[in-house]
């Protein structure tokens, strides 16, 4: 499956897209021959319980899920498998939190907190590792990220080289035209926030490109 | 170390008041020219009385301008020192007509922060509400301003 694992609707402060756009824009890339399964709504500092996307879902056959993506003192985190026990453990809007409690809190509940474009200047794991900061937990990081810039995307690709890390990719679409720009691809079929944290705990995925996944499917 | 934002909370649900506003026909002709609009019922009376409406129609976005004019008190935010205006959102309900007199009720919905490439931002949310002369909500408008550190 071909899942963009990092995405914002309009939920987002920042967001003008809505989840019906973007299923829409897919139906598109579908046509153009790309391959893509599902999005994972990854809304800022906040989990969305309200929100139910499963009509729509279905309406165009694709698959929703939702996460988070939590502003930290180290940088912007994607956590996958969100349950009421964490977020009443963590509080999401805080953006000085130490990710590495995070990460102990989100595994204890059964959540998998991810280091996002860990590349970025400024703001990126990255920058925190050369400043001398050890992250033990971190064994995944957001290799591929649609929003980064030059040069973003090859210091995540360098990170993972010389930790030992694996990668996902995702769009970070803020807009309707971007999304599954990135992609992570899973040999195995994901249905639900659970699944999704089992495929990637199993390590079994790699990070794609959209034009990559019309390459997959000529093979 | 969690971060705590200093700033008053007692403005929470207090209504800020203003207005009224009388819209004129050349308000709505003046904006509508600014914007480039070419939909005749925002330009033309005749237009517009031949589409349903009692005069010329307003631009969704219309409320933007009136927005400015609603005096908000400071919130006495203890965070950064340079501040700039973030952004809007117009829900538009209703249509505004000529000849309409606009009420506005503002009140303070968040106050965030979040952190990005150039480091920590707080936003200050303001929205606003417009309601007619028949206490119809014509607008919602959202504002932000950011204060960075």
């Amino acid at each position: 499956m071909y899942l963009d694992l990092h995405s914002h609707s309009v939920s987002s402060d920042d967001s003008r897209a809505t989840v019906e756009q973007y299923l829409k824009w897919i139906t598109v890339l579908r046509k153009r021959g790309h391959t893509v399964d599902g999005i994972v709504l990854t809304e800022h500092r906040k989990f969305d319980y309200d929100l139910d996307y499963s009509t729509l879902a279905q309406q165009y056959g694709v698959m929703v899920l939702k996460g988070s993506e939590l502003d930290t003192r180290y940088g912007h985190f994607l956590v996958y498998g969100v349950t009421g026990p964490l977020t009443n453990d963590i509080d999401f809007g805080d953006v000085r939190m130490d990710s590495r409690e995070l990460i102990k809190a989100a595994r204890q509940h059964g959540a998998i907190a991810i280091p996002a474009h860990p590349g970025r200047f400024g703001i990126g794991l990255t920058e925190y590792i050369q400043q001398g900061e050890v992250f033990e937990d971190v064994h995944i990081v957001e290799r591929l990220n649609g929003g980064s810039r030059q040069g973003e995307n090859e210091r995540a690709w360098e990170l993972c080289d010389s930790h030992g890390l694996l990668g996902i990719g995702g769009s970070d679409a803020h807009l309707t035209s971007h999304i599954a720009t990135c992609l992570t691809h899973f040999p195995q079929t994901i249905a639900s926030e659970r699944d999704l944290v089992d495929a990637l705990l199993s390590g079994q995925f790699h990070p794609i490109w959209l034009e990559q996944t019309k390459e997959d499917a000529a093979r | 170390m969690v971060m705590e934002l200093q700033y008053d909370r007692s403005l929470y649900g207090v209504e800020h008041k203003a207005g009224p506003f009388e819209i004129s026909r050349d308000q709505i002709k003046g904006f509508s020219k600014g914007l480039g609009e070419t939909g005749q019922i925002h330009l033309d009376e005749s237009a517009a009385q031949a589409e349903g409406y009692r005069d010329v129609v307003a631009p969704p976005t219309f409320c933007t301008v009136l927005v400015n004019k609603v005096k908000l008190p400071d919130i006495n935010l203890q965070f950064g020192r340079t501040s700039m205006h973030a952004g809007q959102r117009v829900q538009y309900r209703e249509p505004i007509v000529a000849g309409d007199s606009l009420t506005a009720s503002s009140h303070l919905k968040d106050v965030y922060a979040k952190t990005g490439r150039s480091g920590t931002m707080v936003f200050v949310v303001w929205e606003t509400t417009f309601r007619n002369q028949d206490g119809q909500i014509v607008a919602d408008v959202q504002e932000s301003f950011a204060r960075r550190e």
